[in-house]
C-alpha cells in the first residue's frame, strides 16, 4: 500500500548549520504519527519540506504517491497542513477565514458554509463569531489552523505543535477529532515535545536528533520495554544529564 | 554588550536607568553599523551635516532667517518618524515593560537613550546656530546660547516621541486615523510644494515683520528668542524664555510618560462590516479578504487617507499663488502616492503566505489586483474628474488618459514589487506597540515605496507623450497600457509567485532577505560599501535637478509664471534656460540609470 507520506533523503542548510541532515521517515496509511525532538532539532523544518513550505536543498516528499515538489497540485489536495506559529488571514472572523480558504480551494459556497459551520460549532470557535483572529487568544489560533486543515477534507493531517498552549479542555476535543480522523481512515503525523501526549495518541514514532532520525517504527519497537520519556532521554539526551542548580535560588 | 550588562547592575536611581539605556542604545548602535544600515546613516548623515550648514549659514545672515530654519527642523523631527516606519525604536518601551519602572523613570530612561544617535548629534551642530547668533550680539548672549542649545534639543527630541506616541494612540480608532491622514498627508504635501511658499514670501517682499513674531513664539524659536533678549539687555525676557523651555521639556516629559503607558498592543481592528462573504470563485474570495483588510486595518485607512490629503494638497498649494494648472493633477497624484503606501502589498499579510503555497492553483495576484483596483480606482476617478473640472479649459485628454494609465500601472507594479522585491514584514499578530512599525527592515520597506513611486509613474509615460503628441488619441492609449500592465505584470508577479514561493515564507519567517541566486533580485546590503554608497545617494538626489530644478521650471516656462524661486534656469539670460532645464532633467534621470544600473550589476555577478 502506497505510503500516506514518504520522505527520502531529505537535506536542508541555514548558512553553516545543517538543519535537516537526510532524513528518511514513512508514514503508513492509517497510522498516528508522533514526531519527537527537542527544540531546534529539525521537526519543523522537516514537516515543513514535506508539505512544500519549505524548498529542501535534496530529498523528495511524497503524499499518496503524489511528488510535493513536481505535482503539488495533486499532492496537496490530499494534506491538511497545521503550521506553527504562522499568520492567518489576521483581519478575517474565523467564519470569514473558512469561507475564504474553502472558496481557495475551489469548494462550493453551500459546502463551505455547511462545514464552516460545524467545525467552529464542533471547536467552540462559533461563540467568537465577531472578533476578528488577530484578536483570538494562542488556543484559539490552534484551533482555527486545525480548522483550515480539516476543511477539505484531506487524508492526511501534518500538525506542528498542535497542542502547544492549548488549555486542557481544547486539547480533549481536539484530540477526539484527531481519533475520530484516524478511525476513519485518515494518517496524521504529529510534532510534539511532550512525550506523555505521544504515548497515549500515537501507534508510531520517529525521534529526531540534530536533524537526523535517531529511531523510528511502531511505538512498541522504539520504546520497547522502557516509557518513551526514558527512550527518549538516551538516546537524544547528553552523557552529563545531572541537573545543575541555581546558586542564588537554593537556600 | 560588556558596557550595557555592567552598566545594569546598578539600575536602581533615576541616573543609573537612564546611563543603562544610554549605554545599551551605543550597544545596538554599535552591533547594527555594519551592512546597509550603515550606508543609510553615512547618507542620511552626509545630508543632515549639509542642513546643519546651511543653518548656520542661516544664522550668519539674520534671525528672522535662522527662526524659520529652526521652525523647519522642528517640523523634520515631528514629521520624519512618521514617514520613516514610526522612527527611532532601538529601544522600545516594551522591553522594559517587566521591570516594573515608574513611568515617569522610563520615560527619562528612554529620552537620555534618545539623545545618543546621529540625528540628535546633528541636530545639536544646527543649534550651533544660537552661539553665532549670540556673537554677533554679545559674550553673555554666548553664554545663554549654551543651555538654550540642550533645551532646543530635548524640545526637538521630546515633541518626536510624543508625536509618535500620540499617533500610536490615534491609530486605534478610525476617525483618529483618518483625521491623522489628513493632516499628515496636508503637511508633507505642503513641504513638498515648499518653492510655493517661498515665492509667496518674495512677492510679500521677504519675512514681514508679523510671521518674523510668529516664528519667535514657535517653540523651534524660543532659544533664539532668549539669546537675542540677552544680546539686547533684556534679562527678563530671557530668563522668561529659558523658563518657558524648560517648563515645556517637563511637560512633554510628562505627556510622554503618560501616552508610554497607554501604548498596549498592536492597532485593534474596527468592528464594523461584519456582512458575510459573498464571494463564490477563488479570486473573488481572495479580493473579499482583500477588501476587509482595507475597511479593518487603522493602518491602511491611514495610508489612504494620507494619499488622498498628499493629491489634493499638493495639487492645489499653487493655488496660494492664484495659479491652478496643477489642480487637475490630484487624482494622478493620489494615484502614484497610494501605490507607494501599499509597497508592501504581501508584506504586510506577513506568514500567512503559506495558506497560498498550499492552493497552488489559486488566482492570489488577481484577487489582490481587482481589491486594489476597487478600493484606489474610484477615489482616483472622482478626484480626477471633480479637480479637472474645477479649472476652465481643464486639460481633459491628460488627465483621463493618465488616470487610466495610472491605475493598471499601479494595480500591475504594486503586486509585482511587492512579490520581487519583497521586504519582510512583521506578522500583524507581533507587531509592538508602534503601528507604523510594519517591518524590522524599515529603511528598505521606505526604499521600496519610493521605488514603486517611481515606476508607476513611468507606466503613465506612455500615455502622457501619445496625449501631447495626438491629444484625445493619447486616452486610448493610456487604457491600453493600463489594461496591459494589469494583466502583464500581474501575471509575472504570480509566476514569480508560484516559482519562489517557499523561499517568499522563508523571508517573512526569518524577517531575512535569503543568500540570493545569481541573477537575482537580492537585496541592497549584499553590495559592497563603495557600491551601496553610490546607489542611495543617486537615489537621494536624483529628485532634486529631475522635478524642481527640471520639470517644475518647464511648467513654469510653459505656463508663462513670473516666479523664478530657486529654480537656476530661470535666473539665466533666456537662451540658456531651456539648455539649463533639459541639462537638469537629463541629469537627474542620468542619476537613477546610475544608481539602478550599479545596483543591478552587482546583482548580476
Amino acid at each position: 500500500m502506497t505510503p500516506a507520506l514518504e520522505i527520502v533523503g531529505l537535506s536542508k542548510t541555514f548558512g553553516e548549520k545543517v538543519a535537516v541532515d537526510h532524513v528518511d521517515l514513512t508514514v503508513p496509511q492509517g497510522s498516528f504519527y508522533g514526531l519527537v525532538g527537542q527544540n531546534g532539532a529539525g521537526k519543523t523544518t522537516t514537516l515543513s519540506m514535506a508539505v512544500g513550505l519549505l524548498r529542501p536543498d535534496g530529498g523528495s516528499a511524497r503524499i499518496f504517491g503524489a511528488d510535493v515538489w513536481t505535482d503539488p497540485s495533486r499532492a496537496l489536495s490530499m494534506v491538511g497542513v497545521l503550521p506553527d506559529g504562522l499568520a492567518m488571514p489576521e483581519r478575517l472572523t474565523g467564519r470569514e477565514v473558512l469561507t475564504y480558504l474553502g472558496l481557495l480551494r475551489g469548494l462550493s459556497r453551500q459546502v463551505v458554509a455547511e462545514r464552516a459551520e460545524e467545525l467552529l460549532s464542533v471547536l467552540e470557535l462559533d461563540v467568537a463569531e465577531k472578533t476578528l483572529v488577530i484578536e483570538y487568544s494562542t488556543g484559539m489560533r490552534k484551533k482555527i489552523g486545525l480548522a483550515t486543515a480539516l476543511l477539505h477534507a484531506p487524508r492526511l493531517l501534518v500538525l506542528d505543535e498542535p497542542f502547544e498552549a492549548v488549555d486542557p479542555v481544547s486539547a480533549a476535543t481536539i484530540k477526539t477529532i484527531l481519533r475520530g480522523f484516524v478511525a476513519g481512515g485518515g494518517s496524521i503525523v504529529l510534532s510534539s515535545h511532550v512525550m506523555a501526549l505521544v504515548e497515549q495518541l500515537c501507534d508510531h514514532v520517529g525521534v529526531i536528533d540534530g536533524g537526523r532520525v535517531a529511531a523510528a517504527g511502531t511505538l512498541e519497537q522504539v520504546r520497547g520495554d522502557l516509557s518513551l520519556e526514558d527512550t527518549f532521554v538516551g538516546l537524544v539526551g547528553s552523557a552529563d544529564t545531572g541537573t545543575k542548580e541555581l546558586s542564588w535560588l537554593s537556600r | 554588550m560588556a558596557v550595557a550588562l555592567t552598566a545594569a547592575a546598578a539600575p536602581a536611581t533615576a541616573a543609573g536607568t537612564a546611563r543603562t539605556m544610554a549605554a545599551m542604545k551605543l550597544a545596538v548602535l554599535r552591533h547594527s553599523m555594519n551592512g546597509q544600515k550603515a550606508g543609510l546613516i553615512a547618507v542620511g548623515g552626509t545630508l543632515g551635516l549639509v542642513l546643519a550648514g546651511g543653518t548656520l549659514f542661516a544664522a550668519f545672515q539674520s534671525g528672522d532667517l535662522l527662526a524659520a530654519a529652526y521652525a523647519v527642523w522642528m517640523l523634520g523631527w515631528i514629521l520624519g518618524p512618521v514617514f520613516s516606519g514610526g522612527g527611532d525604536e532601538t529601544l522600545r518601551p516594551e522591553y522594559f515593560t517587566l521591570l516594573g519602572l515608574p513611568p515617569r523613570r522610563l520615560a527619562g530612561g528612554l529620552l537620555v537613550g534618545a539623545f545618543v544617535g546621529v540625528a540628535p548629534a546633528i541636530s545639536l551642530l544646527a543649534l550651533a546656530g544660537l552661539a553665532v547668533s549670540g556673537v554677533r550680539q554679545s559674550p553673555a548672549a554666548v553664554l545663554a546660547a549654551l543651555p538654550a542649545m540642550l533645551l532646543q534639543l530635548a524640545i526637538f527630541v521630546l515633541l518626536s516621541r510624543v508625536a509618535v506616541a500620540a499617533l500610536g494612540i490615534a491609530l486605534r480608532s478610525r476617525a483618529g486615523a483618518i483625521g491623522t491622514g489628513l493632516v499628515n498627508g496636508a503637511i508633507l504635501a505642503a513641504l513638498g510644494q515648499g518653492w510655493v511658499f517661498v515665492v509667496a514670501l518674495g512677492q510679500a517682499g521677504g519675512i514681514t515683520p508679523e510671521a518674523s513674531a510668529v516664528l519667535r513664539y514657535l517653540p523651534s524659536g524660543w532659544g533664539l528668542a532668549a539669546v537675542e533678549a540677552v544680546g539686547a539687555g533684556n534679562w527678563a525676557h530671557a530668563g522668561l524664555a529659558l523658563g518657558a523651555m524648560a517648563v515645556l521639556v517637563a511637560l512633554l516629559l510628562a505627556v510622554w510618560a503618560a501616552l508610554l503607558t497607554r501604548r498596549a498592543s498592536a492597532a485593534r481592528a474596527s468592528a464594523r462590516g461584519r456582512r458575510p462573504m459573498t464571494a463564490s470563485t477563488a479570486s473573488g474570495a481572495v479580493t473579499a479578504k482583500e477588501l476587509r483588510a482595507w475597511s479593518r486595518d487603522l493602518v491602511r485607512t491611514h495610508q489612504l487617507t494620507f494619499a488622498v490629503a498628499y493629491g489634493v494638497f499638493f495639487a492645489a498649494a499653487p493655488l496660494v499663488l492664484g495659479v491652478d494648472v496643477m489642480l487637475p493633477w490630484a487624482g494622478p497624484i493620489f494615484i502614484v502616492m497610494a501605490a507607494a503606501m501599499t509597497a508592501g502589498l504581501y508584506a504586510v499579510d506577513g506568514t500567512a503566505l503559506w495558506l497560498t503555497l498550499l492552493v497552488p492553483g489559486a488566482a492570489d495576484v488577481r484577487g489582490r489586483q481587482r481589491a486594489w483596483l476597487l478600493v484606489v480606482g474610484p477615489v482616483a476617478v472622482a478626484l480626477a474628474l471633480a479637480c479637472t473640472a474645477a479649472v476652465t479649459g481643464g486639460p481633459w485628454p491628460m488627465v483621463l488618459a493618465l488616470t487610466a494609465a495610472l491605475l493598471g500601472g499601479g494595480a500591475g507594479i504594486v503586486p509585482l514589487m511587492s512579490v520581487y522585491a519583497l521586504v519582510p514584514g512583521t506578522d500583524p499578530h507581533r507587531r509592538g506597540g508602534n503601528p507604523l512599525r510594519v517591518s524590522e527592515d524599515d529603511g528598505a520597506l521606505t526604499g521600496m515605496a519610493y521605488a514603486v513611486l517611481a515606476l508607476v509613474a513611468l507606466t503613465g509615460a506612455p500615455a502622457a507623450v501619445a496625449v501631447v503628441l495626438y491629444g484625445w488619441a493619447g486616452v486610448a492609449v493610456g487604457v491600453v497600457t493600463g489594461v496591459l500592465c494589469w494583466w502583464g505584470f500581474g501575471l509575472l508577479a504570480q509566476r514569480r509567485l508560484h516559482a519562489r514561493g517557499p523561499e517568499l515564507l522563508q523571508t517573512m519567517r526569518t524577517g531575512k532577505r535569503p543568500a540570493s541566486a545569481s541573477g537575482d533580485w537580492g537585496s541592497f546590503d549584499e553590495l559592497p560599501k563603495r557600491e551601496r554608497i553610490i546607489v542611495a545617494v543617486c537615489m537621494t538626489i536624483a529628485a532634486i535637478p529631475l522635478f524642481p530644478q527640471g520639470v517644475v521650471p518647464a511648467l513654469f516656462k510653459i505656463n508663462d509664471v513670473e516666479s523664478k524661486s530657486w529654480f537656476l534656469a530661470l535666473h539665466l539670460a533666456e537662451a540658456f534656460q531651456w539648455p539649463v532645464i533639459v541639462m537638469m532633467i537629463l541629469l537627474g534621470l542620468g542619476l537613477y540609470v546610475l544608481g539602478a544600473w550599479t545596483f543591478y550589476r552587482h546583482r548580476r555577478r
